[in-house]
């Protein structure tokens, strides 16, 4: 450890990468989803109050999925391939969820 | 699904309110209070209830662990690991709700509130794991800094197959009932798996995003999520977690332990009710 800093732990730049991903995400989805909410209130359930509410809806679901995936490029570029798959996994699980939304959606 | 007036929006606002303060207070999600409101006083059908419920548990997951990265606090390779159990869990839960009955899943409810009632009042006088400083953490446990003792805490995992079955069946019945499911993990995980109780509870958090988004995707293809309604209880959840973290230290927590669980034992009984019927 030297006075010009330290070299950031592999697990420290994960935790900065997952920390900014649910920062933006939970920023976003709030921010459409306070506005939708206002201008549904304000005039009736519009378009782009409609809009703004599907999207924040969205994004806020989103948000842990990307969160798994930044996990992944991070265990892949630190070559940690057991936590790489597991995480892997957890995304897999997460597409099957998908998928069966899609079905139950008929757009399948 | 019940028509959206302005009324109503603001009932399920001022609800995500008291849920999600009254759960930042109690190391819970709120989930577990604001399901049987929706459902029970409110009269939306469980699924319903469940899908916005865990559209409240996916924010309060992300704006929690969001403010607590950098601090070692959360133990990622742990929740990451335990993720594949919950998801796994969520998934088939999710897939199941859609094909049980409603009184099957209140009856559940029941089940499941009346035994977070008792593990509330079983862990009043909340125990810590004895730890060694010089041990080593091994791959998956921890090591963080702890401010008000001004120590570094390390601690190893144990019996890990235990901690993956909690986080199995904390998976399912999350996306079955609308709850985060922290409240099965995290005193198996503290009590037996050797984790400190605040890393086992920032590790549980950090993970029920993940366990309830895969639920939530079910419910939300399925046409069951409300936006409108979904919006309002997560912008009230938001404020009331806000409020709770943020005055919630002044508060003595033992009396309102107390009476939760005595709400709880009360909504285990009303769902035991109408599920009965």
């Amino acid at each position: 450890m030297t006075s010009g800093g330290r070299q950031e732990s592999a697990s420290e730049r994960l935790e900065r990468a997952v920390g900014v991903v649910l920062r933006a995400g939970v920023t976003t989805s709030t921010v459409c989803l306070a506005v939708g909410a206002a201008w549904a209130l304000a005039t009736g359930e519009s378009g782009p109050a409609r809009v703004l509410l599907q999207t924040g809806i969205l994004v806020l679901l989103l948000t842990p999925v990307a969160r798994v995936v930044v996990s992944i490029a991070q265990y892949v570029s630190e070559r940690d391939w057991p936590f790489a798959t597991l995480t892997t996994i957890v995304l897999v699980e997460l597409l099957a969820s998908a998928v069966a939304a899609l079905v139950f959606n008929k757009r399948l | 699904m019940p028509v959206v007036t302005a009324s109503l929006a603001s009932i399920i606002f001022t609800a995500g309110v008291i849920s999600g303060s009254l759960g930042a207070l109690l190391g819970l999600g709120g989930g577990v209070f604001l399901v049987p409101f929706l459902n029970l006083v409110l009269g939306f059908p469980f699924t319903a209830a469940a899908a916005i419920s865990l559209t409240t548990v996916i924010a309060t997951s992300s704006s929690v662990s969001a403010g607590r990265t950098g601090k070692q606090l959360i133990n990622m390779r742990l929740g990451m690991l335990l993720e594949v159990a919950t998801a796994g869990g969520s998934f088939l839960g999710g897939l199941t709700a859609q094909f049980v009955a409603q009184s099957v899943l209140q009856t559940l409810f029941g089940v499941v509130a009346a035994v977070v009632a008792v593990i509330m009042l079983s862990r009043l006088r909340r125990r810590n794991v004895i730890l060694d400083p010089g041990a080593s953490p091994g791959v998956l446990g921890g090591r963080y800094y702890e401010e008000e003792s001004r120590t570094t805490v390390t601690y190893r995992v144990k019996r890990l197959p235990l901690a993956m079955a909690a986080s199995f069946v904390a998976g399912n019945v999350s996306s079955l009932l609308g709850i985060g499911g922290g409240i099965i993990k995290v005193p198996i995980l503290n009590a037996w798996c050797g984790i400190p109780l605040r890393a086992a509870a920032a590790t549980s958090a950090f993970m029920i995003g993940v366990t309830a988004t895969a639920g939530a995707l079910i419910y939300y293809g399925r046409g069951q999520l409300e936006p409108a309604l979904a919006a309002v209880a997560v912008l009230g959840v938001q404020l009331g977690s806000w409020g709770g973290m943020r005055f919630g230290a002044a508060a003595s927590s033992k009396w309102l332990k107390i009476l939760m669980a005595i709400v709880l034992l009360v909504v285990a009984v009303m769902m035991f009710v109408r599920g009965g019927r």
